[in-house]
């Protein structure tokens, strides 16, 4: 039956890379992005008591810093799925109904294209990217927890957290882009989603940082799951067992939330209206 | 088969204020106004069967369409496509049917037409021996071969349609859904297309439930219609009963001299109305209330006709007069 998908998945492959000049973009912006954060967080240290030999919520300012670019680096690898974007056009355009008239799931088949595009970035960015990342600041002192030969067990965690990373972000926007069958609109909620995420995943701030009663919650959540789990689990913040805990959690937070959107669109399915013609 | 119970259909509409003052009401309260899209239709289509399924703009034929493929779930009433609902089991139905929307492609815009039917082949798991086989046929019959490496988007209108055909007949459907396939299309793609409905149907007994506006349509390929007005069938049953139901309508169409008027001709009678047209007389009568030959003596004799055409009644002019007349008690009843 998984058959019927590979068109998509192979879809998401190639047109991955169609779009060379969103990337250049995309690599001029980040760079400053970082740059602004790694400046950031130097300030922030060299002004707490201990100076730049401080330890805040865990991190040395070395640790911060690789933090900060191996995130940016697993956000571009992990999130390049539009299916948000796709479901609020396939409503708008009518051509939702295109899809309901096949004998295909329609979360199937936005699974299947974004498994597609996280397997050409991976091969093509991913690899050349964190290998660079991790040379470079491992040369400069920046990743004092590696150590050899247990990483390789927490860089087979760390792909294994980023394929449920990919899989959980796609889940979410596929549920954000199933209410669009209730709003008729998708801005609102990109904006909600693209929030939510960058804040309660660790992207802006490690979830360390939290004060307790949040961090807690936050920390049960299928977010951190997205991008700071995996990067501790690389960075070998945490140990096997922690490790695991956390790709388990993720796991299972998929299946949560593949069954919600499952009774979710057949409810949503039965509002559509697909007008004219 | 096809199974159509007591279907209904109600859409929600939103009622919108007038200007900023009343955009910023409906923003915090809502009233809905319901439009009764589809009211209460029966009807069943057995196997192999073509029907045409016509009515005005917004009579409900879309929306029936829609319901009977899946998209969208009926607010009561039941729809069985070979004993499966399929807005229940949306996808094992939709494997059996095929559909093509007149007004929406379903191909995809940047790849070349070949590449989008190899998509298909593999969601619809046809295998190689029947993909090879259909592609054969449909080639054949809609003349496709020469634009299969094209992008959709170069295709012209008419090129893009025969695609969009065949692809709904790819995986060999047990039932075929048009909705206003020829819509758009001149006379030659119009009669190819037709040719290559009456071959599908003739060569694997596909049903086909076909939505037109074009007569011609349902006068080459349909024995049977249904006609739909305001949500509700207004008549069901062979092609040929719909055409006698005013009667024997018979229309000449008359070449007279100059000084011949339509308001100012003697009158044979009141059953014959009289019309004028590109300086042409019309005479619209039915021969079964009065006789032919009658009215042709009336025309040579006292219209001093010198050319002279008889016509027997178009389904459309039976459809056009049907409407009419229901838009008619309507307004009385307003």
């Amino acid at each position: 039956m998984l058959k019927k998908y590979k068109p998509f998945l192979r879809a998401g492959a190639i047109d991955t890379t169609a779009y060379r000049f969103n990337i250049l973009i995309w690599a001029v912006i980040t760079v400053c992005e970082v740059a602004c954060m790694v400046f950031l967080w130097l300030a922030v240290y060299r002004s707490s008591e201990s100076g730049m030999d401080s330890v805040i919520h865990g991190f040395t300012y070395r640790e911060m810093i690789a933090y900060v670019v191996l995130t940016t680096i697993f956000n571009f690898v992990t999130y390049n799925n539009d299916t948000l974007w796709n479901i609020n056009t396939d409503i708008k355009k009518g051509t939702v109904g295109n899809y309901l008239i096949k004998p295909i799931s329609y979360r199937g088949k936005f699974a299947a294209t974004s498994l597609g595009s996280l397997l050409t970035m991976t091969l093509m960015f991913g690899v050349p990217l964190y290998a660079a990342a991790l040379v470079t600041l491992g040369v400069l002192g920046f990743l004092p927890g590696l150590s050899f030969p247990a990483f390789f067990a927490h860089l087979g965690l760390f792909l294994l957290s980023g394929l449920c990373a990919s899989l959980l972000n796609d889940t979410i926007s596929y549920i954000f882009g199933i209410l669009c069958f209730y709003t008729s609109s998708g801005w609102g909620l990109n904006s909600l989603k693209v929030t939510l995420i960058s804040f309660l995943s660790g992207t802006l701030l490690p979830i360390a940082f939290f004060p307790k009663g949040l961090r807690d919650v936050v920390n049960w959540m299928p977010f951190a799951g997205m991008s700071q789990n995996p990067v501790l689990i690389l960075m070998m913040k945490y140990d096997l067992k922690e490790s695991l805990r956390c790709v388990a959690l993720s796991v299972a937070w998929i299946v949560v939330l593949e069954l919600f959107a499952k009774l979710l669109f057949s409810h949503a399915v039965r509002k559509v209206t697909v007008h004219g013609g | 088969m096809i199974e159509v119970n007591d279907l209904t259909k109600v859409f929600k509409k939103p009622i919108r204020g007038n200007g900023l003052s009343g955009m910023v009401k409906t923003l915090f309260s809502r009233k809905y106004d319901e439009i009764r899209a589809v009211d209460g239709i029966t009807f069943t289509v057995p196997d192999g069967e073509i029907v045409g399924y016509i009515g005005a703009n917004g009579a409900g034929k879309s929306t029936t369409i829609k319901m009977m493929c899946g998209i969208l779930t009926p607010t009561s009433g039941t729809v069985f496509i070979d004993g499966v609902e399929p807005y229940r089991k949306r996808r094992q139905v939709a494997q059996h049917i095929g559909v093509v929307f007149g007004q929406k492609t379903q191909l995809w815009w940047d790849i070349p037409l070949v590449e989008s039917f190899k998509v298909l082949k593999e969601i619809y798991q046809v295998s190689d021996a029947d993909y090879k086989e259909r592609m054969g046929f449909l080639g054949e019959v809609l003349d496709i071969t020469r634009f299969l490496s094209q992008p959709v988007r170069t295709l012209s209108l008419g090129e893009r349609m025969r695609a969009d055909l065949a692809a709904s007949m790819l995986h060999n459907p047990r039932i075929l859904f048009l909705d206003e396939p020829t819509i758009g299309m001149d006379v030659l793609v119009k009669e190819k297309i037709r040719l290559a409905i009456h071959a599908l149907n003739k060569t694997y007994g596909t049903a086909v439930v076909l939505t037109t506006h074009d007569m011609t349509d349902i006068e080459n390929l349909c024995s049977r219609i249904i006609l739909l007005e305001k949500g509700s069938v207004l008549y069901d049953g062979p092609l040929k009963s719909l055409k006698t139901r005013f009667g024997n309508i018979k229309t000449l169409t008359l070449t007279v001299p100059a000084e011949i008027r339509a308001e100012t001709a003697p009158v044979l009678s009141p059953e014959v109305a009289v019309s004028e047209e590109d300086s042409r007389l019309i005479l619209r009568f039915d021969a079964d209330r009065i006789p032919l030959e009658q009215v042709v003596q009336y025309a040579f004799r006292d219209l001093k006709a010198m050319d002279m055409k008889i016509a027997e009644i178009s389904i459309g002019d039976v459809v056009k007069t049907i409407l009419e007349q229901q838009e008619a008690a309507h307004a009385e009843k307003v």
